[in-house]
């Protein structure tokens, strides 16, 4: 049984492993440029429901995760509003697919990322930006050359958190894409599907050994950046 | 904090601390059943409960999850799993008492699909299901554990279509969980209980394995090791007589 656990992953476990990371990836690449906008507006801008925008943001965080699978289910299955349209206009389907569980993932994530870009873009010393806007830059150049570099680190640090978020996203994911192996089983949904084998267990082991690492080594890595490029200044998280 | 509001607090706390414990005192038996049985219990919970017992505390899920639970230490009284297998491997693990095992009923596996989209597809061997189902999927439990999924990949293997349907195949953690995405239409042919089918309005029946093609579908009780409540054995008992059977036929259950 320990020669199990310790034995090099089987190529179906790669497969899981593979296509963990690539709806976690996928989930943040598609997801980070809004975060940085709603990031921005909420850092930077003073607008009516604003309390409610930063709620709206937040509640992913608190809200139970059945609960965002089966309002995604309500509005992207094959009957939901959203769902029918994209699979009439597009033919893009996202229930029981990958790409279903990488919106799901995106969703879990965004509270963390907003949070996390928005504290940097915060610690932005506007003095700066109003600095270079005296001698002639424009709004652009000014966003490109010193906000968004300065932001950085919170930007970095939101697409680490957010893809460690997405590695252990299970709640929304299952509710909404259910278990479809090579499409929907990522790594939790295969530990959970481990759990109800008779003889399960080694993988489980196996599988939690993985994820605990992966988990870990983001988080550890998402600090060592921000330290690193904030120069022992503000720290973001 | 203010007093006043300190006050309510307390109070708060008091009550909060009182309650479980009387409650504890006239708290039923726990038990643990598989999903499919989900309706029935609770009416059967109501019945005995009339007849002077405290209720029982009703918990289900896939037999599986229930297993797993059990083989954990659940501190639970009776598991009513939904196929031998499981209860098999929690009696092999000396989880159960001796001679409490019994098999309370028996059940049939059909084919269902939405009422509202229905697909067509004739049951029979090398019958054409993937081809009904077309871009849309089949529900049904974790064919590798749950026992529902278990009777299903069984009756499909039989049937000769397995390896051609398994890549459309959703898996559930339980079978009402697949019945839930027939319900709803997400996916245009599930496999559940006959009595699933008959709990649910949304969905019709599209055909009935046939008994051959998969292993006898039985629920077996049995109560605990660590069961500890003095009325659990009571329960176990009104499931296997006259009365409890009669509710099990109310709700399209078998004999066992």
């Amino acid at each position: 049984m320990s020669s199990d656990i310790y034995a090099a992953l089987s190529p179906e476990e790669w497969s899981i492993l593979a296509l963990s990371l690539k709806v976690s990836l996928v989930a943040v690449a598609a997801i980070l440029p809004a975060c940085f906008c709603i990031a921005w507006m909420l850092a930077r801008w003073r607008f009516p429901g604003k309390l409610l925008v930063d709620a709206l943001v937040h509640l992913p965080l608190v809200l139970p995760p059945v609960v965002t699978g089966w309002l995604l289910l309500l509005l992207f299955g094959m009957n939901g509003p959203i769902g029918r349209w994209l699979s009439d206009v597009f033919g893009i389907t996202l229930l029981f697919r990958w790409t279903g569980a990488a919106l799901a993932a995106a969703i879990m994530a965004v509270p963390l990322m907003v949070r996390a870009i928005r504290l940097s873009i915060e610690a932005i010393d506007t003095r700066l930006e109003s600095a270079a806007a005296t001698l002639g830059a424009s709004r652009l150049r000014i966003f490109f050359t010193i906000s968004l570099p300065l932001a950085l680190p919170g930007v970095l640090a939101a697409i680490i958190l957010g893809f460690a978020r997405s590695l252990g996203e299970f709640g929304a994911t299952i509710t909404f894409v259910s278990d479809v192996p090579g499409e929907t089983r990522t790594l939790p949904i295969a530990i959970y599907a481990a759990m109800q084998m008779p003889d399960g267990e080694a993988m489980v082991t196996r599988f939690a050994i993985l994820s605990t690492m992966l988990s870990l080594g983001a988080l550890m890595l998402s600090e060592i950046m921000v330290r690193r490029i904030a120069h022992g200044g503000r720290h973001v998280i | 904090m203010k007093p006043p509001f300190l006050r309510a607090f307390c109070a708060l706390l008091l009550l909060l601390s009182a309650n479980p414990s009387s409650a504890a005192n006239d708290r039923g038996p726990v038990i643990l059943a598989a999903a499919s049985l989900q309706d029935v219990l609770a009416v059967a919970a109501v019945e005995w409960a009339r007849q002077g017992h405290a209720q029982p505390v009703l918990s289900f899920a896939g037999s599986s999850a229930l297993a797993r639970q059990i083989r954990a230490g659940a501190p639970a009284d009776l598991f009513i799993s939904a196929d031998e297998d499981w209860m098999d491997i929690v009696e092999k693990g000396g989880l159960i008492q001796p001679r409490t095992r019994a098999d309370i009923a028996g059940n049939q596996l059909v084919l269902v699909t939405p009422i509202r989209q229905p697909a067509q597809v004739k049951m029979g061997r090398g019958m054409p299901i993937a081809r009904a189902l077309g871009s849309s999927r089949l529900a049904m439990a974790d064919p590798d554990s749950v026992p529902a999924g278990k009777y299903g990949k069984a009756a499909l293997t039989q049937l000769g279509v397995w390896t051609a349907v398994s890549p459309k195949v959703v898996r559930a953690e339980n079978v009402r969980a697949a019945l839930a995405l027939v319900e709803r239409g997400e996916a245009r042919l599930g496999i559940v209980y006959a009595t699933d089918a008959r709990a649910s309005r949304k969905v019709r029946i599209a055909g009935i394995f046939p008994a051959w093609t998969h292993p006898p579908i039985r629920y077996p009780v049995a109560r605990l090791r660590t069961s500890r409540h003095a009325d659990a054995d009571a329960f176990r008992t009104f499931l296997l007589s006259p009365k409890g059977r009669a509710v099990l036929a109310r709700y399209g259950f078998s004999a066992p």
